[in-house]
């Protein structure tokens, strides 16, 4: 609790954090408001070619609202946001050096790691919870049947989305401690996330490769693919989908792994380098 | 004497820099001591591996006769070069951060801001402070919950002189209330003017150390030889002025503890039918060789 408080100090007062969290929860409402009227555009300019017209999609009703707005609030341009806080006010430290400052007041380096990690923690937790809030409200409002087994079917969406959360705030931990430096790290993490990994994906799934599925296992890319589709009827039949009922553990598995792998090679460097 | 901080045999080498060679020192209780020697001498690297910032090569240290861990760390207060604070928090809020690492409560807060004259501005951001308050920031920080010991590293360094006399005014108030202090300074003139103990570094290498007015304010020391060494001997311990003799190689040393000119000691000693045929000033030398050092040194 005592590092949490710590951490709690240097955020709260920082405006950047306020900003840059407003700006999260902006584009998220945004988009919440906005997708079920672009979804059902692009169905209705399907429909002018189509014998059969396709149903309009209904995205805030029980229990599909777990999965489309989880789908929604984790694409790549939306979970970037919260990651590059986490990257700022892990390399402020640095840039600031009052990461030598705690260690000089008596801080040990593990307890600067810890308090990093909590810090990821009470991001994630937060922001799955005040989505989750929304989610619900939202479900209530569109609903028509509120049975408790008809709202907290699929639940296993908002634990897929915390996951997701979580994981791709430790690769924000990580690519910040290895580093250090603000504007750096936020290139490339930015960089990595939204141009470099997706074609090296492209690439990757290229027929020939297809039956291998190793792009599976990219890093973001298996964050992203733990809700990997919403659960929209009409775009199923026209993009191709397949279904997704839950959230799998397996899907999971990976970026905690990748996370995992990252705190360790974070906790091994870190206190053996010189600050 | 109760040992505040030993240093056994401590190395850092950075590429082909050694930074610290093999030193060692032993800092008691309640001394203010200095460590002097120009940049790059290894002053800041010494200091960064016995405050666990820097990683040392070979070597070990103990702060309080123990290991040391972050709970030694918290029995002391130091500052490191710059002022390192978060910009966007009021000092004061930059002190409840270092307060609660320390596992301080707040209430010492307000008087080390009073103490460090910065209690009116506490509420203002870091960012908006000049220099001078930055570093009595820093020293507000150090000396919270008075600690056992503060290591200042170049605390004057980038001051005005008005900063400067403030800062040394600070550290003078803080050892008169018996808190050990470790300082580091290129300025000699500053360690003679606060400190008691001294070691010079130079290219990480401890060239002397021990009580400053033997080491540093030798303008009353003189080498000394004469065909009877026994007489001369008491002869010099016979002088109103006299502190310490030494002998090494059949010349004696002698520290006086107020100035006394070379002439002056070649009519004592003619007083007492002693014949030198050797008297040097040791001033000179010491002095000359400080500032050999500091010339290889671009500020």
């Amino acid at each position: 609790m005592k590092l949490l408080t710590i951490e709690l100090k240097k955020v709260l007062t920082y405006k950047t954090f306020w900003i840059i969290i407003g700006l999260y929860f902006l584009f998220l409402g945004l988009g919440i408001v906005m997708a079920e009227f672009i979804v059902n555009a692009m169905v209705d300019d399907v429909n002018k070619r189509l014998p059969i017209p396709l149903p309009h999609a209904v995205l805030f009703n029980f229990p599909d609202i777990w999965q489309n707005l989880t789908f929604f609030a984790s694409i790549r341009f939306v979970l970037i946001f919260p990651a590059i806080l986490i990257i700022i006010l892990i390399t402020n430290e640095f840039t600031n050096k009052t990461v030598r400052q705690n260690i000089v007041n008596g801080m040990s380096r593990s307890e600067f790691i810890f308090s990093k990690l909590q810090l990821v923690f009470m991001f994630a937790v937060v922001i799955t919870f005040i989505l989750t809030l929304v989610m619900f409200i939202l479900g209530l409002i569109h609903s028509d049947s509120q049975s408790l087994s008809m709202i907290f079917n699929r639940f296993s969406f908002v634990f897929g989305f915390f996951i997701q959360m979580i994981t791709y705030l430790c690769y924000a931990f990580f690519v910040a401690f290895l580093l250090r430096n603000t504007g750096l790290a936020i290139a490339l993490f930015t960089l990595y996330t939204i141009i470099i990994e997706p074609v090296i994906y492209f690439f990757l799934r290229a027929p020939f490769m297809w039956e291998n599925k190793v792009y599976t296992y990219l890093p973001v890319n298996a964050v992203i693919r733990i809700v990997e589709y919403p659960a929209i009827p009409a775009l199923k039949k026209l993009m191709n989908f397949q279904l997704q009922d839950e959230v799998t553990l397996l899907s999971c598995a990976i970026p905690v792994i990748y996370s995992m792998v990252m705190i360790g090679i974070v906790y091994w460097t870190f206190n053996k380098r010189d600050l | 004497m109760e040992t505040i901080l030993s240093i056994h045999q401590l190395s850092k080498r950075y590429g082909r820099i050694q930074a610290v060679n093999q030193l060692s020192l032993e800092v008691g209780k309640g001394q203010v001591f200095g460590i002097l020697g120009p940049n790059g001498s290894g002053k800041t690297t010494t200091l960064g591996m016995v405050l666990d910032l820097v990683q040392p090569d070979i070597g070990s240290f103990e702060w309080f006769g123990e290991t040391p861990t972050k709970e030694s760390r918290k029995r002391i207060g130091a500052v490191i070069e710059t002022p390192n604070f978060f910009p966007y928090l009021s000092a004061r809020k930059n002190l409840e951060v270092v307060a609660k690492i320390k596992d301080y409560d707040y209430s010492d807060i307000d008087r080390s801001l009073q103490l460090t004259g910065l209690y009116d501005r506490r509420n203002d951001k870091f960012k908006t402070y000049s220099f001078g308050m930055k570093q009595r920031l820093a020293v507000a920080s150090a000396m919270l919950n008075q600690p056992e010991v503060m290591i200042l590293d170049e605390p004057t360094n980038g001051l005005d002189p008005q900063g400067i006399a403030q800062v040394r005014e600070l550290i003078k108030k803080i050892a008169r209330e018996g808190i050990t202090i470790i300082l580091a300074s290129h300025l000699l003139d500053e360690v003679q003017k606060i400190c008691n103990h001294v070691a010079v570094l130079n290219k990480g290498n401890i060239l002397f150390s021990g009580e400053v007015h033997e080491v540093l304010a030798v303008s009353d020391s003189f080498e000394l030889k004469a065909n009877d060494p026994a007489a001369l001997k008491a002869a010099i311990t016979e002088h109103p002025a006299f502190r310490s003799v030494t002998e090494s190689d059949g010349i004696l040393l002698a520290v006086f503890a107020e100035l006394v000119t070379p002439g002056e000691i070649n009519d004592y000693m003619q007083q007492k039918k002693i014949t030198l045929f050797h008297l040097a000033e040791r001033k000179r030398t010491l002095e000359q060789h400080f500032l050999e050092l500091l010339k290889d040194d671009p500020s």
